[in-house]
């Protein structure tokens, strides 16, 4: 039989982003796969150069509008390293009660479009729906729905009134119901098992030899969580547990991030109750000391990395940034590839590519521009190689 | 509640009831639920803005001490600083403004306040100038 | 023929219950699914055309014609250009069969529920041809699908249909009609051949659960991909149709069709909203199935058709078999 390509992307109804998917297709069933994920560059780490650590926030920020509080957070203790000043610890609570807020909308907003992918529009609009009230609170928190920026280089920008408090465990109270309820439905409605079970299987091994993180290899079986292994903020002081699953498919991961907002609402509560009394921020001087930082942060969609290098001026030599949806692409490559009894639908393909949660205008940020030429390219991993062994050489 | 159908030991039918129940009835209970959208430009009364929103700005200009320190942490360029009569002050362009609210917070003497006022679109581009 | 009755029955034809009235029910059914939709989902629907929004899909298909109309290189041009009028032909022919306003619809003769499942095997090859024509990948690829699930539903249809004409001792849909004046046969034998229907249904309307011809997330919009103006107002009328002509048949074979108490000489008019309410009771059961499941894959479908809708069917066969 033969076989012929199908391009899914770079515009395409399922994908928000673009992408270009190239399926290789015997019959309905996928054979080969390949993707470009570099339609997209924005220039943010070159324009960050330009920008004070201070001006640098707000562009941080929007790399990513889902997982905004994540990169907040990862870029304001990035900095901070650079500082050697202690950071009030009311401060490091009240990001993460802002932080886990912005997980649980994020993994609504995932279960929806996750549903959405397998064409159960009803619980889209459902979780979109409830979502609302977590958008609601972030906006009474920070002042903002979607750019919240609430951490801020030497703390928070706002304190928390024990009225908003109270609002908002009231809030987590409704979350909870229906998180319980959602889950409820992902573990008995007859057309998601059908639609994610044994779909898009990724091994233990692979999950460890594609370096996948987040919920992907959460869901593969394996504990491996920033908060846990390398806690940052309050995270050491606020018990939580690591949800896994060992189904290694589509559905663990529905389970996986859904049983997590039942976590987040725990530790948003632990949070509230046990908030440290004292200062909310402190002034830090424009210019950081010479050096280098890194940090991981554990954002939704898995583990964010941000490293920077300052050479003691305001402005920093170099900014980088890793997001997880560029982690996670290795993994989408093992999932995509029927081999064996295990085969892909391309019917499949919508949700296995949503399983991961990608972001990709977070992903890509490396082109050459040719400015005399005209002409943009980007690099292969082979020919980045090459250079590095000529560079060596 | 099962349904099942069975010749000898040949299951040729079965189906669970209870798992296409669950949505059932929360589907029908939605039925009776009040909508859950905001026709927004119609009611405009429903659009709950909570205390600190980061909305349209405003400037007073007699608490302003003219020390630029907004103009200096503005990541978008929207401050333009200028000399008048009192000395140094600030000028907004909101046609730039990404209200990331660091020029309000900054502000040693409060004379920058964002407002809860979020429908800040115009037709003439001067109409977005803050003085 | 005298010019009188002659002008009646072009009336018929053209007006009521014909093209004109089909027409406009066609659009109302899509409204109410429509709007009952987006009750269930907790959302408004249509809303700004007219009250309640009843007139957007009339404003949906005006928006459409009003397009231009664009014939994309390398496509079969007849039979792109075919394709559309043959669907919106045939459905339009299926709705004269439906007993509206009486006993019998317009057209009546014996053996026209023969006719009626014939139509919608043509509908659904119609949608194969109009997905070749366009020599789309995506479009190729919603024509096998719509194929493939032709197989796992036609043989239930079928045997839901047939176990109601045997119910009825005929072929007509007139005697079938006469026959359910003492008992509907949803209430009687055929509760089981009902449901079979209604999942038939569904999948010959390619709503979810089993919309894979023109899965959006999948394959974008299926075999009718490369229509757009005129010729996708065109399918979008003939499906809604097809919906009324579904939904109507299936209030004919299992709920008495437009039978009901009726005050003497006002027939034609209690027998139409009887047979709308009934209609519309059928459409609102298909509606929440839509909200109901989630998309199935097309080996699913074929399974789920042959391992639950055809020992169904055969069940309900079997049980009229021994009644009768």
């Amino acid at each position: 039989m033969s076989t012929f390509d199908i391009p899914i992307g770079p515009q395409h109804p399922a994908l928000p982003e673009p992408l270009l998917l190239k399926l290789e297709v015997e019959g309905e069933s996928v054979v080969g796969v390949d993707f470009d994920v570099s339609y997209m560059h924005r220039g943010i780490e070159k324009l960050l150069e330009t920008k004070t650590y201070f001006q640098g926030l707000p562009l941080v920020e929007r790399i990513c509008g889902i997982c905004n509080a994540a990169h907040g957070l990862c870029y304001t203790l990035n900095v901070e390293k650079l500082y050697d000043k202690e950071i009030p610890s009311r401060a490091q609570y009240l990001r993460v009660v802002v932080e886990e807020l912005s997980r649980i909308h994020s993994h609504l907003l995932w279960l929806g479009v996750a549903a959405f992918e397998i064409g159960f529009n009803t619980m889209f609009m459902y979780t979109w729906r409830d979502r609302e009230h977590v958008m609601d609170m972030l906006e009474a928190i920070t002042g903002n729905r979607v750019t919240t920026e609430y951490s801020q280089i030497g703390g928070v920008r706002r304190d928390i009134s024990p009225e908003l408090a109270e609002k908002l465990l009231k809030t987590m109270d409704v979350v909870e119901e229906r998180t319980k309820y959602y889950i409820k439905v992902a573990l008995t409605e007859p057309t998601i098992a059908k639609r994610t079970q044994g779909v898009g299987y990724l091994s233990p091994e692979d999950a460890k030899a594609t370096c996948s993180v987040g919920p992907v290899i959460r869901a593969s079986g394996i504990k491996f969580d920033v908060r846990a292994d390398d806690p940052y903020a309050a995270h050491d002081e606020i018990p939580f547990n690591v949800i896994t699953y060992d189904s290694c498919d589509v559905f663990g991961r529905i389970i996986v991030r859904a049983q997590e907002l039942l976590e987040c609402v725990n530790m948003i509560r632990y949070a509230l109750k046990n908030l440290p009394s004292g200062p909310f921020r402190i002034k830090l001087p424009m210019k950081p000391n010479a050096g280098e930082a890194l940090t991981r942060v554990e954002a939704p969609r898995g583990e964010l990395l941000h490293y920077t290098l300052c050479e003691g001026t305001p402005k920093p030599y170099r900014y980088k940034v890793r997001t997880p949806t560029l982690a996670n692409l290795g993994a989408l490559r093992a999932m995509l590839t029927s081999k064996g009894r295990y085969v892909v639908n391309i019917g499949d393909v919508p949700i296995i590519y949503g399983s991961i949660d990608p972001c990709i205008c977070c992903t890509a940020r490396v082109q050459f521009i040719d400015v005399k030429k005209g002409k943009a390219w980007t690099w292969t991993l082979d020919e980045i190689r090459n250079m590095s062994k000529k560079v060596k050489a | 509640m099962e349904i099942s159908i069975t010749f000898g030991y040949h299951t040729v039918f079965d189906c669970e009831v209870d798992r296409v129940m669950s949505m059932l009835s929360e589907l029908l209970k939605n039925l009776f639920k009040k909508r859950a959208t905001v026709l927004y430009p119609e009611e405009k009364d429903k659009v709950h803005v909570p205390e600190g929103y980061r909305g349209k700005l405003e400037f007073y200009r007699e608490k302003c001490i003219g020390c630029t320190l907004c103009y200096q942490v503005c990541p978008s360029y929207t401050i333009e600083i200028i000399t008048d009569e009192k000395g140094k002050r600030p000028v907004f362009n909101l046609a730039r403004c990404t209200y990331c609210g660091q020029c309000e917070d900054i502000c040693p003497t409060k004379s920058i306040h964002l407002t809860k006022q979020f429908e800040i679109i115009s037709l003439d581009k001067k109409d977005l100038v803050v003085k | 023929m005298s010019l009188e009755s002659y002008l009646i029955e072009m009336l018929k034809v053209l007006v009521f219950p014909g093209f004109i009235f089909i027409f406009i029910l066609a659009l109302f059914y899509e409204w109410f699914d429509r709007k009952f939709y987006a009750k269930l989902q907790n959302r408004v629907g249509p809303l700004y055309a007219g009250p309640f929004g009843i007139l957007q899909p009339l404003a949906d298909l005006i928006k459409l014609l009003s397009k231009e109309d664009i014939v994309p290189k390398g496509v079969d041009r007849m039979l792109f250009t075919a394709a559309p009028l043959f669907s919106l032909t045939l459905s339009i022919f299926a709705t004269l069969l439906l007993p509206i306003f009486s006993y019998k619809g317009i057209l009546s003769f014996e053996g026209d529920l023969v006719i009626t499942v014939v139509l919608l095997t043509f509908l659904c090859i119609i949608t194969f041809f109009a997905g070749i024509a366009s020599y789309n990948r995506f479009a190729i690829i919603g024509a096998e699908r719509s194929f493939l699930q032709l197989i796992g539903y036609e043989i239930p249809l079928m045997i839901s249909v047939v176990s109601v004409a045997l119910n009825a001792h005929s072929l007509s849909i007139q005697n079938i009609v006469l026959s359910q004046k003492n008992m509907w046969y949803i209430l009687g034998p055929n509760i089981l051949g009902f449901i079979v229907f209604l999942f038939a249904a569904q999948a010959e309307l390619e709503r979810i659960p089993f919309d894979l011809p023109e899965a959006e997330q999948e394959i974008i919009a299926g075999w009718n991909i490369d229509y757009s103006g005129r010729r996708l107002a065109m399918f979008r009328l003939a499906k809604n149709i097809e919906l009324v002509f579904l939904c109507g048949l299936a209030a004919t074979l299992f709920l008495g069709g437009p039978l009901g108490p009726v005050v003497p000489g006002y027939e034609a008019i209690f027998f139409t909203i009887y047979f709308i309410i009934k209609s519309i009771f059928v459409l609102a059961i298909l509606t929440i199935v839509r909200a109901l499941f989630a998309r199935l894959r097309i080996d699913q479908i074929v399974s789920f058709s042959w391992k639950y809708l055809l020992p169904l069917a055969i069940i309900q066969f079997l049980i009229v078999r021994l009644i009768v």
